[in-house]
This record gives C-alpha cells, structure tokens and sequence, in this order.
C-alpha cells in the first residue's frame, strides 16, 4: 500500500452533528434511525476523492450501546450494509473502532478478557457484514489497543489498521510514548499504523517523523482541522490550510491520509487536489529498537541494560510464601525496589512446584505492570505460562527462553512472533552446554536461524551464552566470555547473561560477579541479568559505562558517585527502643531492633511482647487527636519492617506462623475509591494478621467465596460513594445466606453507625485503628 | 486559549483534608514536600469547556441536556447561560497513588490528600480565566452532579456533551465513577447582572462542616 497515497475520510461526528445529531447523542443510533443522512456522508466523502471510508462503527461497542435499545451487531451490519451500498466498487469500507469508553484495568475497573470479547464482538460483526478492514481509532491505551488487536487477529482474517491519539507532549492521555506505540504494534504485525485526532498536522508531523524512526509498517495520518475553539467547539482551519499542513507527510513516507474532528469533505477535497500526481516517499529503514512497557521503553542501541533478577522464587523463601499466598503486594515491592534500584527491564519467574503457574504468571504479571512500567521478561520453561505472561503483558517483551532443542523452538518461537516478543536463546541443547565458545556459537546460529524461519526479525533474538559457576567449571569463564564475544561480533545479536552464578561456592562472592561483568561488558555483552539490589555489581556497570564512553562525561557515574564516601552500614541505635523506632516511622531501625530482639525471644513473643504493643502505643496517642493519621500509618509501615524480620525467620523454618487470624477485604463492587480500605490493610498486617485483600469493585460472590475459602471469621468491607452503599448491602446478605459464620465490619466515608447497622453489618470501624481493635475483639 | 493550570497546592487544604490539625511536624512537613514535588511532576492537568445558552425548559442548548433537580435550578437562576467544565490531573496521579500505596502507605495518604488540593487548584484557575474571558458577565461557583439534589447519575450525561474520554481522557466506570480519579466535572452560571452563589468547591458548600468525606481527605466530586 505504500506506492501510492491512500485518501481517507474526514469526520463523521462532525457532519452529523451539522445534519442535525445532538451533542452527546450516539452518533451511531443513526445507522437504524437515519441510515440516508449517514449514507450522505459517505458519498460526499468519495465524491472528494476518498478510497478507504470509515463505516459509522466507532462506539458501536456493547458498552456505549447499552440503554439505546440497538445491539452491536445489528448497528454493525446496518452501518457496514449502508456504507457499502453509498461507496460502490472500488473504495473499501473498514469497520471503525473507537475506545470502548472505559478504561481497563489498572486505572479502571474494564478487564483484558472483557475489552477483547468487547472487541471480539464487534469484528466479527465487521467481518460478516462485509468489512474489508478493521480500522482502530482514537486509542489512547496501548493495553486497550493491544486487546482490539488481538482479537481482530485471532477471530478475523480482515487487515488491521491502528491509530492512536497523542498529545503534542509525545504521550496518549494514559501515558503511551510514541516508540512503545511502535514497537508493540509493529510486533503484533499491524497492517498500518498512525495517528488520529486531538491536534493539526503541523503538531503530528513531529510525532510522525518520531514514529518512522521505530517501525516499517505503513503509515497513516488523520489530524484534526487545527484546535477546537473551546467556547463553540469549532475548529479554525481552513481546508487549503489543512491540505497544505499535511502535504509534507509525504516526505515522510505517509502513504494514508484523511482528517479527524473538525473535517468535511471540502477538507478531503483540497487534500485531493494538493497531493494529486504525488507519491510518499520512500523510507528509510526503521533505526531504532528496544523492548517496552506501555509507557516505557528499554532502546536497545549497544548500551547496558539491566535486567533485574529478583522476581523468581528459586532459593527464595519469601517470595515463595508470597506466591502461594497469592501476596501481590510483596512482588510489587519487589519490582519498584528494583526499578529504583536501576534496572531497566524486570525478569518475571514465578515457576514453583504446585502452582498453577500460567495463572500465577498472569496476575504477577499485571500487579508489576499496576505498580512499574519497566519493560518485563517472561521468564519460563511451560509454553502456557510464558503465552499466558505475553497476553497480560502490554507492551513488547522479552521471552525467558529457548534453546537449541527443535522441540522447544516449535513451542515457543511461534508464541513470541504472534506477541511480537524479542526471544533469549541459550547456547545449550539435548546434548548439554558444549565446552568451547565455538560450539555455543554454532547453537546460537541454529536458534537464529529457526526464529527467523519463524519470521521473528533479527534484532529480536538475544542470545545467553550461559555461565557456568568457576569454583566447579573454572575453564568455563573464559569460554562464555569468548562466546559473548563471538555472538556479538559475527552474528550481532544481543547477549543476555545472568552473571551471580559465576561466583556461587565462593567466598566475598561480589569481588568475582563485578569483576566477570565487567569483562562480559567488554567482550559485548549488553543485556546483564543481575541483581540490581547489589552494591557492587550496579558499581561495576557505572565504571564500565563510564570507561566505554557510553557515560557522556561520566555525567551519571559522577551523580552516582560524588559525595559518597564509604558510608557505613546503618547500625541499631543503642539509644533507641523499638517502640520508640516504630512510633518514629523509623523502618530500618524497628527491623534490626526487632533482630536484635530475636537473639533472645522467640518469633511470637516479638510479635506480642514488642511490635504489637509499640503499636498499641501509637494507636492510643492517634485516637487522642495527638498523632493523625500519615503518622499512624507511618508506625504501621516501621512495624511491617519488623514483621518482616519475623516472616523471613519463620519462612526458613519453614514452620509455624505468628498470623493472628484472617481477614478478608474488599472495597464493594461499583466503587473504586479504595485508599481507605488499602489503609485499614496496611495496619491490619501490621498488627499480626493475615489479610485477604480482594481488591477493589468487588462482586458479592466473590466477597462470599474467598470468606469460606479462607475459613474467615471476620470480612471487611469498605465504600465511598452514597450510590455504592446499596452494593455493600447486597454483599453482606449474600454472606449471610452462605451461612458462613464471620463477622462483618464496615468502612467508608459516607456510612454511619446507624447505617451500618441498617444494611446489617456487625461493627462499623471509623478509621483504621478501631478496625484493628475489631479484629482483636473477634480475632484475638 | 485558556490551559488548565497546577499552580500550587494549598497545604492548609490538604491538611484539612487529612484531618490534621495544629501545625505539621517535621516529619509530615518532609511528607508534605515530598508529596507537592511528585504530585506537580505526574500531573498533566486537563481541562475542556463549552458555553451553552440554557433554554427556558433548563435545557442546554443543542444538547438535550437539562441539569435536573431544584438545586442545581435555583444555582442558575437567572443566569442565561452555563458553562459545562471538567478538569483532571490525568492517570499519571493515579498510577502515582498505586505505586506509592505499594510501596509506602504513609506517604499516599498524603499524596493523595494533596491530589485533592491539586485538583481544586486546577478548578479555581480554570474559573478564574474564564471570569476574565467571559466578562463584564458574572459567574456563579462551581456545581456537581451529586451536590444537594442534583443526582450523581447525570455525570454520563455531561461527560458525554463534554465528549471528555476524547478531549481530556477522563471515562466513567459502569458504578458511574470518573477515572482519572481526580477530576472533577461542574457547571457554571453565567449572568449579565452579579450573582451571589459561590458554591465553588469544598469551601463554598454548606456541609463544610462536619463533612466526612473532606475528614478523609477525599470529596464529593465538586
């Protein structure tokens, strides 16, 4: 499609609007009420010289359909029907998909597997309408995007165009950047992608010029008609201004143009006029690369990126606990502990025996996204668990292996060129890890080779070349060093490498991992899987960017760096108690207290004789009106450290638990305001019991479900909004139906003793400390 | 052209909306700077506008939109027009609010206080510029669906006149609730002749006092 320019159409809301559409009426109700005025649009749009028009499909969704009495397949099939008849041969008409008009998931309450049957329902009525392609509009969410996508791709054989919409800042509203938008669709194969809406053409020629630079695919480009007047809503351009601003699209290599808001047909007409005769120019090839979350993107151009470690549960029993118990908020310290740290993408393992690990690695995988944006590796050996990581995963990422087995590049290689995926292979077959880098190089080819026969492109496959640990193997440092080199060198690909191994068995293991890294660093490595937690593996990397050059003026080492003498390692302050520390907010002092005090207690006896009480204290002083609330918490959060102190203790034991009890907690379905419930939690954990926290706009059901799952005694629940209280009703007599024996206890703003008491609840905790004095009445 | 503007927060706001009285100590001070520094670094404030003349059935027009309940009639009595306002601090706040739930709760709870002043703070300069745009003509304060008895329910339909999920990002849940989470929507009186109803946010509304939404730091969406 790119010899030739493509005319799209202009605005449809516009020109109903002026035939008559009411502002805030669903432009789409047209299709069944008023198909002749919607037809009239589309032929004086292929009058001025459109080829591919938009049918009047954008909100045709289930959800912004809902009330108008109209379905959407019968809207689709009406307006695809209408639309072809207006046009005839020889224009294509494309099914229009606009934003289903909620948001997904983290930041709204709509779910992958919801949008995408959203989607699913829509291009399926597209297709068997008559469609010739599905057309994405107006996006603003990579994550919304990617679901449409997905399910045009899996329930159509229909071309996929997509189109987002930015603001001149270079980002959507929901924080997509330009080069994530074209990595992750350029992965997914789109057909075309480009830009709509929200600013002219002298404002998105930029972002096209930025766009170009990260894919091949073809491009396309409908600006608005300048900025809308706010007052009016009316846009300023004229047609000849709009044809003339957006002619140097050309040059770019835009091969579709046509208009947004603001546009009519005298719009596409001049556009016709103006680039009559005129082809887009050819492109170069795209020069930039890197892997990307929704919002942030690892550039993949021969400087270090790190990859951080510490999410996989192998040798970790903390995490191990955390997995099982479905603990989320453990792996998302994790994760911004490490994004912090410095690293730039994060690996996601979470194989352990007995899990669902499929089901894991998907809700893992969206607790790190709702909390960090750093690009994620999908890290694991079960094909369903590395497709189930790739689907909930909204951007481009990395897959956690392959490696030279046929059997093993037939399950996984496909699966990371459908996701777009960049893939690791490692240098080991059936036959073993062979003893020369020679041999690692020859497997390293064969991977390449299958995941290009795949189709995967060839800077998307990153080779490990494995490193043996030196105290066993102590001729095998050289060989992986002397692989990186040849992999890097003669097959220019980009080499992972988990660098700790190389040490275990010896003593100061970090003088041994610094120095291998290093010398991995020179020989080409550029993707190091490290902890990035560890002093001086992050050290070692500054002095090597510094050294290579890539740290322009050593700028970064000397901001790292200067001013930092040998600080010492913090010490428990002898002066201070630990009730003192935790009423401080003082964390790292109550965790060393708190170790100091194991020497000579046991786990529990911590728990009730120090922690429990210190928090006692601050509680009293709180309900005095002497401390408020950030400071309350503040101790809670002090009192955690100290508890997990204890935890770590009781995990590698591997027996007992000093839980007080369970709680479920969930903030009720229809409301989404759940600072206050995540409050109540925090402090709740941090008096010793184990919280089930459901969430929030959480359905009755499974509210009722987990209270008997868990064994329960006591369920809180939590609104903010006068219009959810009814919600929090329907939950409390669905518990009381189950005949689950729990106590129930309830929060929120807008509720009342009286009126918890009305809806049937039998506490109502005022803040956060009375919900704790709750539990202890029912929990002990 | 009128930009939504974060100029400042007021910090006596977000104290009020903690609950804290006196003055701040040290620690919640550092808290407080802590939370202003991220909170004008994650905002992209947002704003859209429109101008409707309100028909004598209280519609406005070319909407099909007639802001329904006695107080929200008695707010625009006799005032000719109305603007329709929504203005966000954008989901970078909300992501802001959900890290630093994860990773430090004491600090949210702060943020998410500030948050509110930001918002509010965004509103008032909105009405601000448009007092300076609009006049010699008088604006009355700012009200919400969900204010008196003005029901919560016709925020879908103002969003949709203000077409906000295009123009500034903001989407409602299936419960009604905005997400970005701060934002507010409202409409504005517009009179030739002064006007003396300044319901505009928190401090102009009659359950200041006593109100638990604002003890928790939160607020009606006014």
């Amino acid at each position: 499609m790119e010899d030739k320019v493509i005319l799209l159409d202009g605005a449809m809301g516009t020109m109903l609007q002026a035939a008559g559409l009411p502002l805030g009426a669903l432009p789409e109700s047209w299709n069944i009420t008023a198909p002749e005025k919607v037809a009239a649009v589309h032929r004086s749009y292929v009058q001025a010289g459109t080829t591919v028009v938009c049918a009047n499909t954008f909100g045709a969704n289930r959800h912004k359909l809902a009330g108008s009495g109209c379905a959407p397949g019968q809207v689709i099939a009406a307006a695809i029907d209408l639309a072809k008849k207006a046009v005839g041969p020889g224009v294509r008409v494309a099914l229009d998909v606009g934003p289903i008009g909620q948001l997904m998931e983290p930041l709204g309450t709509l779910s992958f597997a919801e949008a995408y049957d959203i989607f699913r329902e829509m291009v399926t009525a597209g297709e068997a309408a008559g469609a010739d392609l599905v057309f994405f509009e107006t996006m603003s969410d990579l994550a919304e995007l990617r679901a449409g996508v997905l399910a045009a791709r899996e329930n159509t054989s229909l071309p996929v165009w997509a189109s987002m919409t930015f603001e001149a800042s270079g980002r959507t509203f929901l924080g997509t950047t330009v080069p994530a938008m074209g990595l992750t669709l350029t992965g997914l194969g789109v057909d075309a992608m480009g830009f709509n809406c929200s600013l002219g053409p002298a404002e998105l020629l930029p972002l096209m010029a930025q766009l170009r630079r990260w894919t091949d695919r073809p491009l396309l480009l409908k600006p608005n008609a300048g900025l809308p007047d706010p007052a009016t809503g009316r846009y300023a351009m004229t047609p000849e201004d709009f044809a003339e601003a957006l002619a140097p699209a050309l040059e770019l290599g835009v091969c579709a143009l046509g208009g947004c808001c603001g546009t009519t047909p005298d719009f596409i007409r001049a556009l016709a006029a103006r680039v009559a005769g005129k082809k887009p120019a050819p492109r170069p090839a795209a020069d930039m690369h890197g892997v990307c979350s929704a919002s942030d993107t690892a550039v993949l151009d021969g400087d270090v990126r790190l990859i951080g470690e510490r999410i996989n549960p192998t040798g970790k029993k903390r995490l191990q606990q955390a997995l099982c118990q479905g603990d989320m908020g453990y792996v998302q310290q994790l994760a911004i502990a490490q994004q912090d740290a410095g690293a730039d993408i994060l690996d996601v393992n979470v194989g352990l025996p007995g899990l669902d690990e499929p089901a894991v690695m998907e809700r893992t995988v969206r607790a790190v996204q709702a909390v960090c944006q750093l690009p994620l590796q999908i890290d694991s050996a079960d094909p369903a668990a590395i497709e189930a990581g790739l689907r909930a995963c909204s951007g481009k990422a990395i897959v956690n292996s392959v490696n030279g087995e046929a059997a093993v590049l037939e399950a996984v290689l496909p699966l990371c060129k459908k996701y777009g995926a960049a893939v690791v292979g490692l240098t080991m077959d059936s036959a073993g890890i062979p003893p020369t880098a020679e041999g690692r190089l020859a497997i390293a080819e064969r991977i390449l080779d299958a995941a290009l026969s795949y189709g995967i492109p060839r800077r998307d496959v990153f080779i490990d070349c494995l490193t043996l640990t030196v105290s066993a193997q102590q001729d095998q440092a050289v060989q992986t060093l002397e692989a990186v080199r040849l992999v890097h060198e003669r097959l220019g690909l980009h080499t992972v490498l988990g660098v700790s191994n190389i040490s275990f068995g010896l003593p100061a293991r970090e003088h041994v991992t610094a120095s291998f890294l290093t010398q991995a660093l020179a020989a080409g490595l550029d993707l190091p899987i490290v902890n990035p937690g560890q002093t001086a593996v992050m050290a070692a990397v500054a002095a090597y960017r510094a050294l290579s050059g890539r740290d322009r003026d050593s700028a970064a080492y000397i901001a790292r760096f200067a001013g930092s003498g040998s600080a010492p390692a913090p010490a428990a302050d002898s002066a201070l108690t630990l009730a003192e520390a935790v009423a401080k907010g003082l964390g790292e002092q109550t965790a060393l207290l708190t170790e100091k005090a194991l020497e000579s207690m046991d786990e529990l006896a911590a728990v009730n004789e120090l922690l429990i009480p210190a928090l006692d204290a601050v509680g009293q002083r709180y309900e005095r009106g002497e401390l408020f609330l950030p400071q309350l918490i503040g101790a809670a959060n002090a009192a955690c450290a100290g508890f997990e102190v204890v935890k770590s203790r009781i995990a590698q034991k591997g027996t007992g638990s000093v839980s007080r009890g369970k709680i479920v907690l969930a903030t009720v379905q229809g409301d989404i305001h759940d600072i206050g419930k995540n409050i109540v939690r925090v402090v709740l954990e941090n008096y010793g019991y184990t919280v089930i926290d459901l969430g929030r706009d959480v359905p009755p059901e499974a509210v009722v479900e987990a209270a008997i799952r868990e064994n329960a005694r006591l369920v809180g629940l939590s609104a903010l909004m006068t219009t959810t209280v009814p919600s929090m009703a329907e939950t409390i007599a669905a518990l009381r139906e189950s005949g689950h024996a729990c106590k129930v206890m309830v929060g929120g703003a807008v509720l009342t003793a009286e009126h918890a008491q009305r809806i049937g609840a039998d506490y109502y905790a005022r803040d956060a400390k009375q919900s704790a004095d709750i539990a202890r009445e029912v929990l002990g | 052209m009128i930009e939504a503007r974060l100029t400042g927060l007021d910090r006596a706001e977000a104290l009020a909306y903690l609950g804290v009285t006196g003055a701040p100590d040290g620690d919640l001070s550092a808290r407080l700077d802590r939370a202003e520094a991220l909170i004008m670094d994650a905002a992209r404030p947002r704003a859209v506008w429109r101008l409707f003349a309100i028909l004598p059935d209280g519609t406005l027009a070319g909407t099909g939109f007639a802001p329904a309940g006695e107080d929200i009639r008695a707010h625009l009595a006799g005032c000719g027009q109305a603007v329709l306002m929504a203005a966000t601090l954008g989901a970078g706040i909300d992501g802001l609010l959900r890290r630093t739930q994860a990773a430090d709760m004491a600090l949210a709870v702060v943020l998410d206080a500030c948050a509110g002043a930001a918002i509010e703070n965004v509103c008032d300069n909105l009405c601000a510029d448009l007092a300076g745009q609009l006049a010699p003509r008088h604006m009355t304060g700012r009200f919400s669906p969900g204010y008196g008895d003005m029901p919560l329910a016709q925020q879908g339909a103002l969003c949709r006149v203000l077409d906000v999920g295009r123009r500034i990002g903001v989407s409602l849940t299936p419960g009604g609730l905005m997400v970005p989470q701060k934002t507010v929507t409202a409409l504005v009186g517009i009179s030739e002749t002064p006007v003396s109803r300044r319901t505009g946010g928190c401090a102009g509304c009659e359950k200041y006092e006593g109100c638990v939404l604002r003890g928790e730091g939160r607020r009606c969406g006014g």
